[in-house]
């Protein structure tokens, strides 16, 4: 367990409903309910990282789910909202680097503003590999750095105060994905080239 | 490109309060004094602070957060910079700084509209 993230996500617990729940997240409703409607009821999930839940509103009902996180006191936040959900999730305090799961154990695995804090993004995208069916689907919310000028320099001058207590603002995450193994099918930028859905497959 | 008012109201009140209150700041500290490069860059530092606790602890809870964020910190860097550049008194700098927040938040909205959509990268 890496447990410098751990106390770093422990500490954001507190306030993260706060600084996240309202505008950011009322913001990505409608790009949510989409991103997570491609979860299928015939598929094992696995969801990563669960925080305090707040993305458990746009799952849809009856999905059989595995739901990990780094954080303890973030899934303490979480357990009101697993038991509202109309279906099954399976929390489990886990770190992505170090998953104990079987290899090829989930036919989807989905994301939400994750890789912007593992701190080896490619190791947890390998970790990701090697619990994926082949064929399997990988689908990542994400907000990444930008390839575009000024807006690349903001990025990078953010992330170095905002790692210090949350996320990292500038990272490639697409480059990542595609450097763990996986075939890119779909990137769609929501805002900039900035917030954006990934959808990849591990290759058969 | 986002079209709910809610939304759009909060990324012209961000932008625009982010560069008046930026200019304000640079100019009152009399950056200029420190020469026009000086000036211009302790501004864009000043601007950038601000814009980063404004929106991190104030305006992202309520309209959104990478897209309050960014476009703020690019607000306030330039706005930060206007005092030193044009040698302008608080009040002017205020003005000026607003404007460059609408002229930020105009090209973001733009650059996002071009950029949207999906693509193989």
């Amino acid at each position: 367990m890496d447990f410098h993230t751990q106390k770093k996500w422990d500490r954001a617990a507190g306030t993260f409903d706060i600084m996240a729940g309202r505008g950011p997240e009322r913001r990505w409703r409608p790009a949510k309910e989409e991103f997570f409607a491609a979860m299928r009821e015939d598929a094992n999930i696995l969801f990563l990282a669960l925080g305090t839940g707040l993305d458990i509103a746009y799952f849809p009902a009856r999905r059989h789910i595995t739901a990990i996180d780094i954080s303890p006191k973030m899934l303490e936040k979480a357990v009101r909202r697993v038991r509202t959900y109309d279906g099954s999730i399976d929390v489990q305090l886990m770190d992505v680097h170090k998953m104990d799961f079987p290899k090829e154990s989930f036919d989807q695995i989905f994301t939400s503003c994750t890789f912007c804090s593992v701190p080896d993004p490619v190791k947890g995208l390998r970790a990701l590999y090697r619990v994926l069916k082949p064929g399997g689907e990988l689908h990542m919310f994400e907000h990444t750095g930008s390839r575009l000028f000024p807006y690349n320099v903001m990025l990078h001058v953010m992330t170095l105060v905002s790692s210090a207590f949350g996320p990292d603002m500038d990272r490639p995450t697409v480059d990542n994905v595609r450097n763990a193994g996986f075939e890119i099918i779909r990137v769609h930028n929501l805002f900039l080239d900035v917030v954006k859905t990934i959808h990849a497959r591990r290759p058969f | 490109m986002e079209r709910r008012p809610w939304f759009v109201f909060g990324d012209l009140i961000s932008n625009v309060l982010t560069g008046a209150l930026a200019a304000a700041l640079a100019a009152s500290l009399a950056v200029s004094e420190l020469g026009m490069i000086g000036g211009m860059l302790a501004g864009m530092l000043l601007g950038m602070l601000l814009a980063m606790l404004l929106t991190t602890f104030c305006l992202s809870v309520f309209f959104g957060a990478m897209e309050v964020m960014l476009p703020c910190m690019l607000s306030g860097m330039l706005a930060g910079m206007a005092p030193a550049m044009w040698h302008l008194g608080v009040q002017q700098a205020m003005i000026r700084g607003a404007w460059i927040g609408l002229v930020v938040l105009a090209a973001t909205y733009i650059a996002s509209m071009v950029l949207a959509g999906s693509g193989r990268e």
